[in-house]
């Protein structure tokens, strides 16, 4: 059966005048995004766990490096030369350095985060005190020079705040949907449908249709606040940003469409979260680099379309990147996801009912 | 009929279909002709709503022949326009307002907007919701949606109306309207299958079909069945003595009971009535016409 476009829209505008209709959602779908951004942002702008240390030895303090390298917070990162340590500061990659030499401890710190600077200062001077404690009457440690070094000030909401985005247009847009096709079946207009001219493909490409336009809305206050209010930057086009956001976003709503066939109520659609959502929270990268989710699982991270999503919208509004930059594999990959998922879902609703 | 030389609108020969273990349609035959009314009536659980899925392609047989407008049920999917199907449930938008849910069916089946204005008019005046047409759906009281349910079935003015259970809810006034329309709807050459558990209502259609654990177990017009049924009218007598006035009544050849100080005699024959008069000379009398629930309950008792 060829679509009808009219149908499709037919479709598209009941969900819109539904969704209009109901406040809370829209609420939700507003309001519920800025509120988990500024929680989010609040709770980030602060300092790392994982803290990345450069070290450069160039000998005579070895009970002061064991002791910096059985910090298991540190990720140490062994350097040539001051000025490659000075560089990455400067860069954002390192938080901070340790310079040994004979001639005394040197200690150059991220200004940005004085927490970590703190951090750093701290375990500097504890090894310090063991070296002296352990050279007992012969020299000392030698002095410890302190030098800041104002560098990119990255927070970790610049790099998470983009994942995120995409995080919660993914979760409310999935939880909606589930919810609207369950209803769908419950009131019995599914059945409905299946007794009209209206086919499963129109069926679903009205959802989609209709749910963008909300996708859009939502993508748009939640870029707005983060960038305004948490100064995330935005290099990208926010079209592009946005882009992104709503092929997400028909993704989750397809997915979500596929998992009402096996939800009976609204409430166990809510149980889908820990199992749907959570994952994708773990493995999409935000939190934890890809590079450190265990080989084993990885492979997950790689079909879940949040760590697409994630990756692009970081190069577009952290490196300005363009269309073309995230085409492959991220928008493929973003496609491919929706398009089996809207395959599966269009299929779904056939095998409902024979 | 005005649909003369067509075809039976359903042709079901011997079809069954079971859900685990439980045969829901045991070999059910059954012809509906085009442009009647028709009721089909039975307990709880007996296949009327299976049958109707199964009419518009929503189940698959397990086996026997079933026909639609003169298409296999397989084709069912290509005369989905033609046929008007409204389920138990209501299959309502209750965030929508009545009239955007009338819009929203009326687009599924391609109506131009001339069309839809002009029968939607038509049909909120027939459910009588035209003061209600901005309310949403939700807020309507449970009579108020079953209507806006039917109106939004009959938008697209289906030849074939499959409507199970359509005025559950609905005040006797507003039924009486709604039987009007759908026997308007048969002069029209449209069919009206209707699934029912009010006998009275079977009563207004022109043919009906009693269902059995999957079987048609009596089939035909309201008088076809009461006669099959072997029912009579029972002419109720009031009088002194009525201990000897059953008995003699009896004895003359008018089976007679008492029931609760009441003489009941069975009127075979209609023109009787003054013979037995003249027998007893009763103080009072009334004549009870047999109901299609009587016979139903004999069928039932019969098998």
């Amino acid at each position: 059966m060829t679509p009808g476009f009219a149908r499709v829209g037919v479709v598209a505008l009941r969900v819109v005048r539904q969704l209009k209709r109901d406040r809370r959602t829209i609420g939700l779908i507003v309001f519920a995004p800025i509120v988990l951004m500024i929680l989010f942002g609040y709770a980030l702008s602060g300092e790392m766990s994982g803290i990345a240390l450069g070290l450069v030895d160039e000998g005579g303090h070895a009970l002061l490096r064991q002791h910096i390298e059985s910090i298991p917070d540190y990720e140490i990162l062994y350097l040539g030369s001051e000025s490659d340590a000075e560089r990455l500061i400067g860069e954002a990659q390192l938080d901070g350095a340790v310079l040994l030499s004979p001639d005394g401890v040197r200690v150059l710190l991220d200004a940005s985060s004085l927490q970590i600077s703190g951090a750093i200062a701290a375990a500097v001077q504890a090894g310090a005190g063991r070296e002296t404690a352990a050279k007992a009457g012969q020299k000392g440690a030698g002095p410890i020079t302190t030098r800041y070094i104002f560098g990119y000030d990255l927070e970790m909401m610049d790099t998470v705040g983009p994942a995120i985005l995409g995080l919660v247009v993914f979760f409310f847009t999935f939880i909606n949907a589930a919810i609207a096709f369950i209803r769908e079946r419950a009131q019995g207009s599914l059945e409905k449908f299946m007794v009209s001219p209206l086919s499963r493909l129109e069926m679903v490409s009205g959802y989609v249709l209709g749910f963008s336009l909300f996708t859009v809305l939502q993508s748009a206050t939640t870029l707005f606040v983060v960038t305004a209010f948490f100064g995330v930057p935005l290099k990208g086009s926010p079209l592009t940003a946005m882009m992104v956001v709503v092929l997400l976003g028909a993704g989750a709503l397809v997915l979500g469409c596929f998992f009402s066939n096996f939800a009976r109520s609204e409430f166990q659609v809510v149980q889908f979260i820990p199992l749907i959502i959570t994952p994708q929270i773990v493995l999409c990268g935000i939190w934890w680099p890809l590079q450190s989710v265990p080989e084993v699982i990885r492979p997950f991270s790689y079909i879940l379309p949040l760590t697409y999503a994630a990756d692009a919208l970081r190069a577009v509004m952290l490196r300005g990147a363009g269309v073309t930059d995230i085409l492959y594999p991220d928008l493929l990959a973003l496609g491919l996801f929706f398009l089996v998922f809207f395959t599966a879902a269009t299929m779904m609703l056939r095998r409902e009912v024979a | 009929m005005a649909m003369g030389g067509a075809g039976p609108a359903i042709y079901a020969r011997g079809i069954s279909k079971s859900f685990g273990r439980q045969r829901v349609l045991d070999g059910l035959s059954v012809q509906i002709p085009s442009g009647i009314t028709y009721c089909l009536l039975g307990a709880n659980g007996s296949g009327k709503t299976t049958f109707i899925r199964a009419a518009v392609g929503l189940l698959r047989l397990d086996g026997g022949e079933l026909s639609v407008l003169g298409r296999p049920v397989g084709e069912v999917g290509k005369i989905y326009s033609q046929i008007g199907y409204m389920t138990q449930h209501k299959a309502l938008y209750p965030d929508l307002t009545v009239q955007e849910n009338m819009e929203f069916y009326a687009g599924l089946y391609g109506l131009t907007k001339k069309e839809r204005e002009e029968r939607m008019s038509d049909l909120l005046q027939m459910v009588d919701l035209a003061a209600q047409k901005g309310r949403l759906a939700g807020a309507l009281s449970g009579g108020m949606y079953q209507r806006l349910s039917l109106a939004c079935t009959l938008i697209h003015q289906p030849r074939l109306l499959l409507l199970d259970e359509p005025t559950v809810g609905v005040d006797p006034r507003l039924r009486q309207s709604f039987w009007e329309y759908f026997n308007r709807l048969a002069e029209d050459g449209k069919t009206v299958l209707i699934t029912t558990h009010l006998m009275d209502e079977a009563e207004k259609c022109r043919r009906v079909g009693y269902m059995r654990a999957g079987r048609m177990a009596a089939e035909g017009s309201p008088e076809e069945i009461l006669s099959l049924a072997g029912l009579s009218p029972i002419l109720k007598l009031w009088l002194a003595g009525q201990q000897e006035a059953a008995a003699l009544l009896t004895a003359e050849g008018y089976p007679a009971t008492v029931r609760e100080g009441v003489v009941l005699v069975e009127l075979r024959d209609r023109s009787s009535v003054k013979e037995i008069l003249a027998l007893v000379e009763p103080l009072d009398m009334r004549l009870v016409e047999p109901t299609l629930e009587e016979a139903f309950v004999l069928l039932a008792e019969e098998r």
